[in-house]
């Protein structure tokens, strides 16, 4: 099967400075895919180059089969592309945003009228269908851009930053969206610099930095790969003497690399171990009888396991 | 995955790209013009410009009505009303009053021809690039031209739908003055045929100055400068031309022969005034000119270096000898010319006097002027349309580095880090 997304060396170079320098990718239909990076990474402008806007400097993109750079017709018809900055025209109702751009991928009249009623009350906008684009709130603006991206039924999305400036409503509503896109058997490129948000979402994330790709992968795949122990929270109830008790019951293990007391009184563990040795540290300081509120992984997954690599990345560097 | 077609389909290439031309057009300018034509504004714009024309039409009606029944009424219907036409009676007489012969109608059917061709003239200078210069750098402004590219439309599709729509507007007003336009032929004076050469021109160089303020757009990403950038142009073509014309044009050592020449010889190439809608609009004027003689025949005849025959009753040929360019001086026949404005003049060899049509060659000019500007809009929306598709090779490099910074500073997760 072909993949439906596949870059080979792809490059991008301003002047002298490299954009992207070398990502290879390899897409399976289907997928929900995360750009991880930092801000500048790369990711907008390799997203750019994949939705035909950029023409790369070095390097092979295929989507569907069909090359970017040589086949770009091809590969619009197969691509919705939801910029991370986009505009509204003035001056256009909601429909006439949609009908617009279904006209431009010489959709008929009659399928037109369908399908705008069916995109907007796919992205929740069917109420909004008469308003203005620009009276839109950024969200709905959001959600519009999204549905315009789907005019064309297109097999491939790619979506830059389709969460920024959201607030966190909005943000759940669009990770629906997005759950349903993936339902409807979509392939979905999206980046972001905020990981939780993909963590979910994701089947797999390729993290970026400085114009290459670190890791890619399923989510687990790559923690196995990079872990390197975690940290974990724990709330030990009881007062001071017996949070201090169970510093010094902690530490005298051996899954445990070092304990802090925190401010808040949490007790914060570097546990070079994996789940495993976390599960039975957490058995035995219940069995000895502390009275463990909560043990949890300190940050996100992902975050953490995000600043790991790039870390990793900065040390040859530096 | 429903579409995966083989990449190589040679045979329905063809089609397929002017489908997605025709879906550009009629997508973009669908979407143009439902924004410029909503609500009431662009109607109420055509009514005060009808209105304002109309104005300015009677305007010059009334002036030279009264300058007319003056001075009838000393000439009476001698003299120069015979001189200037052979066409037959002119239907204004009953329409403009028992004091105005055929003539002098004709003479202010001609004025109001000239009067209202230049006024469109200007409303098109002025309206189009106007129109035209934010098409496209409006869309860079508000971020949706990306939108735009990544559908499959074709670019040229897209660009002439972004200039037709911008251009329909001024169509609309072009075609709104033709009836107002046809009053002069109450007048009379003036043919049908004259008026569609006025409206070929009219439309001409809107087309030419249109795909200016589009190219404009294009090239440069904020409205306002590609706006000012356009009118710059316009002014050059307008007065720029001419000033430079002229200023060749009195460069030239005149040669000494006692003031005995029509037309001056020169080395103002007549090109350079193509471009010019306005020289094209005298021409137009003087081709009209009902009584053979009109400043304007003499402003072309410079430019074109043909000689001038018109004038029956002004009797002034500069000594009544003509000078073609590339030939010797000859005489003119006063009794003999302006009978006859139609036909072309063979110019060029020295003829023999007695065998010299007479009269100001028709359509020599303004072809010209349509046919440059008809070039120059084809050309620029070409043009333009390399200036937006991203991965077609003619585009500069400069420009595609100059893109870079600009899109880092609007989006902070723009790839480029420093």
């Amino acid at each position: 099967m072909t993949a439906a997304l596949r870059t080979q060396g792809l490059v991008k170079r301003y002047g002298r400075t490299l954009a992207v320098a070398g990502v290879d990718l390899e897409i399976a239909p289907g997928e929900i895919f995360g750009l991880v990076g930092p801000n500048g990474a790369g990711k907008t402008t390799t997203i750019r180059m994949l939705a035909t806007l950029l023409p790369p400097s070095a390097g092979e993109a295929e989507i569907c089969g069909f090359s970017v750079e040589r086949q770009p017709d091809e590969v619009r018809r197969r691509i919705g592309y939801m910029p991370d900055t986009f505009g509204v025209y003035d001056d256009m109702r909601v429909w006439e945003y949609l009908d617009f751009f279904a006209r431009c991928y010489g959709i008929s009249a009659a399928r037109r009228r369908q399908m705008v009623g069916d995109l907007l009350e796919l992205v929740d906008l069917a109420d909004k269908r008469e308003d203005y684009v620009q009276a839109l709130s950024r969200g709905m603006q959001q959600r519009l851009c999204l549905a315009h991206a789907l005019v064309h039924d297109p097999q491939v999305l790619l979506l830059d930053e389709p969460a920024s400036g959201l607030d966190p409503r909005a943000r759940m509503e669009l990770r629906e969206l997005l759950r349903e896109l993936r339902s409807l058997g979509k392939t979905v490129i999206i980046s972001s610099h905020i990981l939780p948000e993909l963590e979910e979402l994701c089947t797999a994330v390729a993290i970026i930095d400085r114009g290459r790709v670190l890791a890619s992968g399923p989510v687990e795949q790559i923690q196995a790969r990079f872990r390197q122990g975690s940290v974990a929270r724990a709330r030990i109830l009881g007062d001071a003497e017996v949070v201090l008790a169970a510093q010094r019951f902690l530490a005298a293990q051996p899954e445990v690399a070092s304990v802090e007391l925190l401010p808040d009184g949490r007790l914060e563990l570097a546990l070079p171990g994996d789940e495993e040795a976390s599960a039975a540290l957490l058995s035995r300081a219940v069995q000895a009888g502390h009275r463990v509120a909560s043990f949890a992984p300190a940050a996100s997954d992902l975050e953490e396991l995000f600043l790991q690599i790039t870390a990793l990345d900065e040390e040859p560097v530096s | 995955m429903t579409v995966d077609q083989p990449p190589a389909r040679a045979t329905s290439r063809m089609p397929q790209g002017l489908r997605s031309f025709w879906a550009g057009i009629s997508a973009v300018s669908t979407k143009e013009l439902r924004g410029r034509m909503r609500g009431r504004r662009a109607f109420v714009v055509v009514t005060i410009y009808l209105l304002l024309l109309s104005l300015f039409a009677f305007g010059v009606y009334q002036m030279l009505h009264e300058a007319a029944v003056m001075r009838s009424r000393f000439a009476f219907d001698g003299g120069f009303s015979d001189g200037g036409f052979s066409e037959g009676g002119f239907p204004g007489d009953g329409f403009s009053g028992s004091f105005v012969s055929g003539a002098i109608s004709a003479e202010i059917g001609h004025a109001l021809f000239s009067g209202i061709l230049i006024v469109q003239t200007l409303l098109v200078l002025v309206l189009a690039p106007a129109f035209t210069s934010g098409a496209i750098s409006m869309e860079r402004e508000k971020q949706t031209l990306e939108l735009l590219i990544t559908t499959p439309l074709s670019t040229l599709g897209m660009v002439v739908g972004k200039l037709l729509s911008a251009l329909a507007y001024v169509f609309l007003l072009i075609v709104a003055s033709i009836p107002l336009m046809a009053i002069v032929f109450a007048f009379g004076g003036i043919g049908p045929e004259d008026l569609v050469r006025a409206y070929l021109l009219l439309f001409a160089v809107a087309f030419g100055v249109g795909a200016v303020g589009l190219f404009m757009s294009a090239l440069i990403g904020r409205t306002q400068v590609a706006t000012i950038l356009s009118f710059i142009i316009v002014l050059g073509l307008t007065i720029g031309t001419v000033a430079l014309h002229t200023y060749l044009v009195a460069s030239t050592p005149r040669p000494d022969d006692g003031g005995f020449v029509a037309v001056e010889r020169h080395q103002a190439p007549e090109a350079l005034l193509w471009l010019n809608p306005l020289v094209a609009d005298l021409d137009l004027v003087c081709i009209t000119v009902p009584t053979g003689y009109h400043f304007t025949c003499s402003y072309i005849s410079i430019v074109t270096g043909r000689p001038y025959f018109g004038d029956s009753f002004g009797g002034n040929m500069q000594g009544g000898m003509v000078c073609p360019s590339n030939g010797p001086c000859f005489p003119v026949d006063d009794g003999f010319v302006g009978e006859d404005r139609g036909e072309a003049v063979a110019v060029g060899e020295p003829v023999a006097q007695e065998e010299v049509e007479l009269g100001f060659p028709r359509d020599t000019f303004w072809p010209r002027t349509a046919g440059a500007f008809l070039a120059l809009g084809v050309a620029l929306t070409l043009l333009s349309t390399q200036l937006i598709a991203p991965s077609r090779r003619l585009r500069s490099r400069r420009h595609t580095v100059s893109r870079a910074p600009a899109e880092g500073s609007a989006s902070p997760t723009a790839g480029v880090q420093p």
